[in-house]
């Protein structure tokens, strides 16, 4: 009987006759998640208490962690740590540009295409894991931006820097940073900006004069806040992160007058994002630069440590535009998975013979990314539609649809964190020889011994790989079942067993998207470099 | 085997594996050859109307007064049949407001490969245009080739530029800004006072 069903999944994997790709998840491993997601299922349509929980619970400050919390607290308050660490990525950001221009451009060879995309890339989105929107903080582009304008290592700039313009209403959202999102995506997996030096280097270029651009010319971080996809994700992601800038004391922050955090002092900048950390109730703007935790008078601001995934849980109010943020979030993500699978490949080189298209096949890769964007869009909006009909109150759709995004967060960042730790894993090795020589000087492209070598000998071994992929989609899973109930039970004041029925259209979605994920996972993965 | 028969065989490889690793249709790649004599090649696999192609460029890296190589491989989508006819290589300059084009050649196939040999004596980013007529159709397709390092002060010191007129332009404006600001002030503190 398990043979049979073994035999029957491994019919999903497509079988390549040739050609250097990653293995997928093995058949045993994905009957593991699809029986355990099965009990999942059965186990919150049968739950019938609620919880009661109204916020997230902080577990602790680090401030208060025994023996080292008072020193890691003031370590990581200290503007020379961090300015330290700004100025590390910054000159290795710089190193990166010199690479893509002046280095070889044999891709795997060069510095600025394997630490941009086989390293940061794909690790920047696993760190959400474990430092929440940390990478912010220390990013090169703010960093480089910031002295540009500021004329400051770390204090307060001059008013003279900055034009201080309001952001035009029009795009005060994350509709912005949803296009970059989108440009970017293109420009990685169509235009091929992965495999060119050159082009990495000038888009590093180009984000750090955007970033200038829009510190010069609007008040705060507009770019950190509005436009820049990667702060952008990391925010949403951050959502779920175990560790999070937070009040120590809550009565502390409710009873201040003066809201340094917000307005900044004499020496140190206001937030960059326009929060008042007494409010704050998610972290989807956090960039976690520290400046609230330098500037508050009763120094009440630290990483706090808390539960997986309570903030989207329990307290996040997203709105529209972050709503359709994550919407966007899970179906690039998913193409992503699509465009590394072999069957890609023939599905584009057919599309661009139907339509006459040739050279790069760029229309037919933005015809593919548009159906495969929609696609999730479409299947997401009928079931909020659906969901939107049971609950037959007077709400707006547009609340359901906002208020429902969230239990599809944790989708979208188990299976980027699960795809993104092929890259990793698979794809690093060499890296070192990289560092040693960032130029790629006097250095020839991969010889086929080479590429079979790396693809024989990953950074950790397949089955740990495969055990972390699986464990991450059951997470994933499990927590948009939580964030659902909690959510459907809170919006529509139900009891569990009139709210049951109206879980259904959303775990329907639920259910489909991981296992489409998986059925990726499954799917040998093409060789990036 | 000698280097020929070995490019030969490597090339008809490049033809018939789509699914290749480094190779995603119409995006130059660079690979070494398993013969330590091979230098590198830079490729480019596509397609158009019923023909796959794959040209190759030796060396991967041509430098100005460098004799190399262009290779190209046309074969049928629908059964692999090499295209069997005569293609017309040029080439023309792809810097910007430069509409220089000249004919590298006219080649027959010759073991199921068109090779068109080049010598460039600038630097510069040039395009290769392949033609040929098949079933009454013409089919054309260019191909990128850089000859020497590319330019790296350019995208460096247009940034530097760009910069550099934002910042002072937004220095002045701010400076005359609260200069303003300031005379209202002085102005209003006068009148009341």
């Amino acid at each position: 009987m398990l043979d049979v069903l073994l035999q029957q999944i491994n019919k999903l994997v497509y079988q390549t006759s040739e050609g250097m790709v990653h293995p997928g998840l093995t058949a045993e491993w994905v009957l593991a998640v699809l029986s355990i997601m099965m009990l999942l299922t059965i186990w919150m349509m049968r739950k019938t208490t609620a919880t009661s929980q109204l916020n997230y619970s902080v577990v602790t400050s680090i401030s208060n962690l025994p023996f080292v919390g008072k020193n890691i607290q003031q370590l990581i308050t200290h503007p020379t740590v961090i300015t330290g660490l700004r100025i590390f990525t910054a000159v290795v950001f710089l190193m990166v540009i010199a690479a893509g221009l002046f280095g070889t451009q044999v891709t795997e060879r060069n510095l600025a295409t394997t630490l941009t995309w086989t390293i940061w890339w794909s690790g920047v989105v696993i760190s959400v894991f474990f430092v929440g929107s940390a990478w912010c903080a220390i990013c090169p582009w703010d960093a480089i931006a910031t002295w540009l304008v500021r004329r400051r290592l770390w204090k307060r700039g001059s008013e003279l820097s900055s034009l201080n313009i309001k952001v035009p209403k029009v795009i005060r959202n994350i509709w912005p940073a949803l296009m970059m999102f989108v440009v970017l995506t293109w420009l990685e997996l169509g235009y091929g900006i992965t495999t060119s030096p050159y082009a990495t280097a000038l888009l590093a270029l180009l984000i750090v004069v955007l970033a200038t651009v829009s510190l010069a010319i609007y008040e705060r971080k507009a770019f950190c806040r509005y436009f820049c996809a990667v702060g952008r994700t990391l925010g949403a992601y951050g959502g779920i992160a175990p560790v999070a800038l937070r009040p120590i004391d809550n009565a502390v922050c409710a009873s201040c007058k003066t809201l340094e955090c917000y307005n900044g002092t004499a020496d140190i900048e206001p937030c960059p994002t326009h929060l008042v950390m007494g409010r704050i109730k998610q972290n989807t703007y956090c960039t976690s630069c520290g400046s609230c935790t330098q500037s508050c008078p009763y120094q009440n601001i630290s990483w706090q440590l808390r539960n997986i995934g309570d903030e989207i849980t329990f307290s996040s109010r997203p709105h529209w535009d972050e709503a359709w943020f994550i919407l966007g979030l899970l179906s690039l993500t998913i193409f992503h998975g699509f465009t590394m699978m072999p069957y890609w490949e023939g599905w584009m080189s057919q599309l661009a013979y139907t339509i006459g298209d040739s050279g790069q096949l760029l229309v037919s890769f933005s015809i593919g990314m548009l159906v495969a964007m929609l696609v999730p869009i479409l299947f997401y909006s009928a079931m909020v539609s659906v969901m939107h009909r049971l609950i037959n109150k007077q709400e707006e759709w547009k609340r359901v649809f906002s208020a429902m995004a969230l239990s599809i967060l944790p989708l979208a960042f188990a299976y980027h964190i699960a795809h993104n730790l092929t890259h990793l894993v698979r794809e690093s090795q060499g890296f070192l020889s990289v560092v040693m020589n960032p130029f790629g000087t006097n250095t020839l492209p991969l010889s086929m011994q080479e590429i079979h070598m790396r693809h024989m000998n990953p950074v950790i071994n397949d089955n740990i790989v495969f055990a972390l992929q699986a464990t991450l989609i059951l997470f994933g899973f499990w927590l948009a079942l939580k964030i659902l109930r909690r959510r459907v039970l809170q919006y529509t004041g139900f009891t569990i067993n009139q709210g049951r029925i109206i879980f259904i259209p959303m775990l329907v979605f639920i259910l489909s998207i991981s296992i489409l994920n998986l059925w990726l996972l499954m799917q040998p993965m093409i060789m990036r470099m | 085997m000698n280097i020929k028969k070995l490019l030969i065989v490597f090339g008809l490889f490049v033809v018939t594996s789509n699914s290749f690793a480094h190779h995603v249709l119409g995006r130059p790649s660079y690979s070494l050859g398993e013969d330590s004599n091979t230098p590198p090649s830079m490729q480019i696999e596509t397609q158009i109307g019923a023909y796959y192609l794959t040209y190759m460029a030796f060396p991967a890296f041509p430098k100005p007064g460098e004799s190399g190589r262009v290779n190209l491989y046309a074969s049928r989508i629908d059964n692999g049949a090499p295209f069997n006819g005569e293609v017309v290589f040029k080439v023309r300059d792809d810097s910007w407001f430069s509409s220089k084009e000249e004919v590298l050649g006219t080649r027959k196939i010759d073991d199921g490969v068109y090779r068109q040999g080049f010598v460039f004596k600038e630097a510069g980013d040039y395009i290769i245009t392949a033609e040929f007529e098949s079933d009454g159709e013409p089919y054309t397709i260019d191909f990128p080739l850089r000859i020497g390092e590319p330019a790296p002060v350019g995208p460096i010191g247009l940034t530097i530029l760009v910069l550099a007129v934002l910042l002072v332009v937004v220095n002045i404006t701010q400076r005359k800004r609260l200069g303003r600001l300031k005379a209202t002030q002085h102005h209003s503190e006068k009148t009341t006072g």
